[in-house]
């Protein structure tokens, strides 16, 4: 399906140097392929999402009706209002809000000075320290998982929310900081000086210049932060033993049953999961699509 | 500008001022990164330097409570070698890293020239495309885990009728196919993200570069190979890199699928470190494997810093 897809994106490439008949004639067929091949991605990576929300308004024998059909014959809300009223979903998605707008603060406001201050200042470090940023980043982890365990468990913080702030932190921090510096690079030093000139002190040019200038990198890290914590699934797991604490996407991957699992609620959650990190992408695709394409990978 | 333009600035003297000379000046960049440098020395670098350290102990759950822990040097690794597991696991990382990168690289690839042309409607097509890059991972893998079902998936349902299989087949559930439906979904999610980096480096090719291979006549392969791809090809090899480290760390696709089973068919070095760790509760002997995967993925890190400079000289 999606081997057809690379092969004929390179039809539309060809130009061949023929008479311009044969031209026109072959410049429809490519225009052709490439629809359709453009189609054929579509529904490739469009179709789970699909499926997911038509089995979410299912009712119960049409989810489990073999065979299975691909438009729902008859639509119901009533997974959704199972799962409003019947699991503890509010609380898992109260857990899952605090925790993630916790873990966004903390890290906007301290990668916001450091990822300044790699970028405008030379000290000791200022050439180093980016670029460890960056290896934090990958570190794998299941070699960080063990020690946080012990650590938590040592602490006392096993099974908290607060306990997985500092875990979350140490995979969101270091990357936010190298955006972060990626994008005061790129504002233009002379507003700076300019600020300085009319008496601004350092902090005050920083806080009332520079950084409402650089409000679209810390709107598109302040994202970055918020899809990757509402997402976590690995360490809350591992964390958080009591069912009240849970965090969404593992309330989610707990209604999977040991023998039977009522796709229809489940698949329910995943929409109401998914719908705010949707929502929140289409908002602000511009900025996410620069960060990923720009910030990130230019540095 | 817009602090400049709005108000006059006539600022008072405030705290702030101490970082105007003399020591104060000094220390000001300190000052600001202090708080994420402690932070990552606290989260990050400690808690590494304790993995590693972990693994030549034997710590067990129950050993770390009574505190009775033992330096064994190099035991947990012997260990861990003489588990017919691990050298499954590792040919299976090894199948899984291989055709993730391939397939995720090819696709993107290919979908970024796709979407890279003004045609009427290419908005359209690249949001749809974005889909599974943008649906959160647990999400995407309990709805593939659903697609796949042996008994009412829609998987089945439509291979049969495209003719491609004569029966359901329970794909999660056979060890002959377990690890490559859970590659299918990984290639699903990992795709649009190579394809978004691509598009993002195919945009700053210049448009007269493709222009004069196309004026010379150069047929479409001729022209991706030795026109676009060396252009791109910094960009492509982050792509690849990032793809390897991602893949290496996927987690959730597999346990959320087939928790590394069926009799470990499915197994990558990750779930297994994973399950030593937290089923076991062989704390040693999960770093052990923890910090294999560390050292390959350091040297992969170091791989990708060296393309970024690459990069940034160009």
């Amino acid at each position: 399906m999606t081997i057809s897809a690379a092969s004929e994106s390179r039809l539309p490439t060809m130009k061949p140097a023929s008479a311009s008949r044969v031209h026109s004639r072959s410049h429809v067929l490519r225009r052709a392929a490439l629809y359709v091949s453009l189609w054929i991605a579509f529904i490739w990576s469009v179709f789970p999402f699909y499926w997911m929300i038509a089995t979410s308004l299912r009712t119960r024998e049409d989810v489990f009706q073999r065979p299975p059909s691909l438009i729902p014959h008859t639509i119901t809300i009533q997974n959704y209002i199972d799962l409003l009223v019947g699991a503890h979903f509010w609380r898992f998605a109260m857990n899952s809000l605090i925790l993630t707008f916790s873990v966004t603060l903390i890290s906007v406001l301290i990668s916001v000075t450091a990822g300044y201050a790699m970028a405008r200042h030379r000290f000791k470090g200022s050439v180093m320290l980016p670029l460890f940023m960056l290896y934090g980043q990958m570190f794998p982890p299941v070699l960080l998982l063990i020690p946080f365990y012990v650590q938590l468990r040592f602490l006392g913080w096993l099974d908290s929310l607060y306990g997985l702030i500092p875990v979350y932190l140490s995979y969101m921090l270091p990357l936010c900081v190298w955006l972060m510096r990626g994008f005061f690079s790129q504002v233009p030093h002379s507003l700076e000086d300019a600020a300085r000139m009319d008496g601004c002190t350092r902090w005050q040019a920083f806080w009332k210049v520079i950084l409402p200038m650089a409000q679209p990198g810390i709107v598109a890290v302040a994202t970055w932060v918020m899809i990757h914590s509402w997402n976590e699934f690995l360490y809350a797991s591992t964390f958080i033993l009591s069912e009240k604490k849970r965090t969404l996407p593992l309330a989610l991957s707990e209604l999977i049953g040991q023998y039977t699992t009522d796709w229809g609620v489940l698949m329910a959650g995943g929409v109401l999961t998914a719908a705010p990190i949707v929502l929140v992408f289409f908002f602000l695709q511009k900025n996410l699509v620069a960060g990923v394409g720009g910030g990130a990978v230019k540095g | 500008m817009d602090a400049r333009t709005e108000a006059p600035l006539r600022l008072k003297r405030t705290w702030s001022s101490v970082f105007e000379t003399g020591f104060g000046a000094r220390i000001y960049p300190y000052f600001l990164v202090f708080p994420a440098v402690v932070i990552v020395l606290g989260v990050v670098v400690y808690p590494v330097i304790s993995g590693i350290l972990w693994s030549f102990y034997d710590v067990t759950l129950r050993k770390l409570v009574s505190g009775d822990v033992a330096f064994v040097g190099l035991r947990n690794f012997q260990r861990v070698f003489e588990d017919p597991a691990f050298l499954q696991a590792s040919y299976n990382t090894l199948i899984w890293v291989v055709l993730n990168v391939i397939a995720q690289l090819g696709l993107g690839l290919a979908l970024a020239l796709l979407l890279h042309r003004a045609i009427p409607g290419i908005g359209f097509f690249r949001s749809g495309i974005l889909v599974p890059w943008v649906v959160p991972s647990v999400v995407a893998v309990l709805t593939w885990r659903w697609m796949y079902d042996p008994s009412v998936g829609i998987v089945n349902e439509l291979l049969v009728r495209l003719g491609v299989i004569d029966a359901y087949h329970p794909w999660l559930g056979d060890t002959a196919t377990s690890l490559y439906a859970v590659t299918v979904e990984s290639i699903w999610k990992g795709t649009p993200f190579v394809m978004l980096l691509l598009l993002a480096a195919l945009q700053l090719v210049p448009r007269s570069i493709l222009e004069a291979a196309s004026m010379d006549g150069a047929p479409g392969w001729r022209k991706l190979w030795y026109v676009i791809l060396p252009q791109i090809r910094v960009s492509f090899a982050i792509a690849a890199v990032l793809t390897f480290i991602l893949t290496v760390n996927n987690f959730n696709a597999i346990w959320l699928m087939t928790e590394g089973g069926p009799l470990n068919s499915s197994e990558i070095l990750f779930t297994l470190a994973y399950k030593y760790g937290f089923q076991r509760f062989d704390l040693g002997m999960a770093s052990a494997v923890a910090t294999m995967l560390f050292i390959g993925l350091v040297i992969a890190t170091t791989l990708y810093l060296k393309l970024m400079q690459a990069r940034e000289g160009d």
